[in-house]
């Protein structure tokens, strides 16, 4: 266990993201509706880089909403700038896929500051 | 009856039901059934001059085809119930899901009111002269898409009856496709009785999808575009407007489009949907999970030089539980049972394919054989 430090946490803002460094790849940390979170800067469906991709909502409906389309989870749909999959940055889940997911990391707040736990 | 072939040597084993016999479907037939005046009509264009599955008014087909000698001349066709069962038994085909003849090509006629009155008539001389649970003859309830809310009465009466198992959607010439919300009536009357609905397209020319198809100068290239391309554009409409999502019960049958297509389908809508998920807001997961619920008849099999191939095709969508025979009798590409049969599929997948799983799907009781 590692702790990779992310800046302090007042820098980051929800709906903001910042990137850390580890080994040879990246990780995205965001701020999502004040909820930090990371994920690996790596799209599992071509690679892409995921963690780069606008932040959005999205549309969409069921049983539940008597099949009426409605505008949802905005702020926490990550576009994978390559070919638009969108992930829940709650969870890093692809929305409605094959259970495809980014790889996630633990985010500590210790003392103000971000530590990604690789 | 021109085939007279011995039955399967398997045949102990097996339960043969057949989705995708047709009847012969034609007007002075239909006449007695249709409501004033299109009596009138029917008794008028029966006396009109007529060419296979093509009689004006009745039965659309522009034939552009090069007529060569000797060929089609005997195409045949199946008049009465009685001969249905001789032909059947003759295929050693136990059940048959009836289909028409002329009214595959109905949802181009023009005329709503006429097309309403005719669809009527054929599930009431359907009713009257055609199923029979003694002779394992079951119907199909036309859903005429020219009008969705006489067609969901019609499902709603017919399907309460134990002889009609299935909703057919005329897919020649249907326009707009089967996803368009106009159709909602018919799926919800058809998930309400346990019914599956059957698309079934044919070889015909006409401005709807895929249209174009006049560019071709044979029927040899034509036809494959004519039943496959129609199948895989309702499915997409389908899908597209999330029919399997909002009617989860609903099971959905697509015929005379044989096997092959149906990776090609789940992969590439698989692949567009990574990138365009929220076009889809109703479907639920990727439309593969969808297709994979789907029904495939095997008419017109696929007869690869290795007939493995063929395994390794219904492999690749867990066909083995959604792939139901059809011999498309007595129609010019029928497929006699013995070529699925003697495909190397394993034996159990045979039984499901050849019969089981048709009986699973319309809930019908496995025949009982004399001897
Ligand atoms: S690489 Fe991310 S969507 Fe394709």
């Amino acid at each position: 266990m590692a702790r990779i430090s992310a800046g302090p946490a007042d820098a980051l803002a929800p709906g903001e993201r910042t990137f850390v460094k580890h080994r040879n790849f990246e990780i995205g940390v965001f701020n999502v509706n004040g909820n930090f979170r990371a994920y690996r800067n790596r799209c599992p469906h071509q690679l892409g880089p995921a963690c780069e991709g606008a932040i959005s909502g999205t549309l969409m409906g069921s049983a539940d909403t008597d099949w009426q389309l409605e505008w949802v989870l905005d702020g926490r749909v990550l576009l994978c700038p390559w070919h638009q999959v969108e992930f829940d940055l709650d969870t890093g889940e692809r929305i409605r896929g094959l259970g495809e997911r980014l790889r996630s990391y633990t985010v500590e707040v210790d003392d103000g500051e971000l530590y990604v736990v690789v | 009856m021109t085939v007279t072939a011995p039955r399967p040597t398997t045949r102990d084993d097996l339960v043969i039901v057949d989705v995708d016999v047709h009847v012969n479907d034609t007007p002075e037939a239909l006449a007695p059934y249709v409501d004033a005046p299109y009596r009138r009509v029917l008794d008028h264009i029966s006396t009109l001059p007529r060419r296979y599955l093509d009689i004006p008014g009745y039965a659309l087909r522009l034939a552009i085809d090069l007529p060569l000698p000797d060929r089609g001349a005997g195409a045949r066709s199946v008049h009465t119930a009685q001969q249905m069962r001789e032909d059947l038994d003759a295929l050693a085909v136990d059940v048959g899901i009836l289909f028409p003849d002329h009214l595959l090509t109905m949802a181009a006629l023009p005329d709503d009111v006429y097309a309403a009155a005719l669809g009527r008539a054929y599930n009431a001389w359907l009713a009257e002269e055609w199923v029979s649970r003694a002779d394992g003859l079951y119907g199909a309830v036309v859903a005429v898409p020219q009008d969705p809310e006489d067609a969901a009465r019609e499902i709603r009466r017919y399907g309460a009856l134990d002889e009609f198992v299935g909703v057919y959607l005329p897919t020649a010439g249907v326009n707009p496709l089967w996803g368009n919300s106009r159709y909602t009536p018919i799926f919800e009357a058809a998930a309400e009785m346990g019914l599956p609905v059957m698309l079934h397209s044919v070889g015909l020319i006409h401005a709807a999808f895929p249209f174009n198809v006049e560019q071709f100068r044979t029927i040899l290239f034509r036809h494959p575009i004519q039943h496959e391309f129609a199948l895989m554009a309702n499915m997409f409409s389908m899908l597209e407007s999330a029919i399997p999502a909002r009617f989860p019960d609903l099971r959905i049958v697509f015929t005379e489009g044989g096997i092959s297509w149906v990776p090609f389908t789940m992969w590439r809508l698989d692949k567009e949907y990574h990138e365009y998920r929220s076009m889809a807001p109703l479907l639920e997961h990727p439309p593969s999970h969808y297709i994979r619920k789907f029904y495939f008849s095997t008419q017109p099999i696929e007869e690869p030089e290795r007939p493995q191939d063929l395994v390794t095709m219904l492999d690749m969508f867990d066909g083995a539980d959604q792939v139901l025979f059809a011999s498309d009798w007595p129609h010019h590409d029928f497929d006699h049972p013995r070529q699925v049969l003697n495909m190397p599929f394993p034996a159990d997948v045979k039984r499901k394919i050849m019969g089981e799983n048709a009986l699973a799907l319309f809930g019908i009781d496995a025949p009982v054989r004399a001897g």
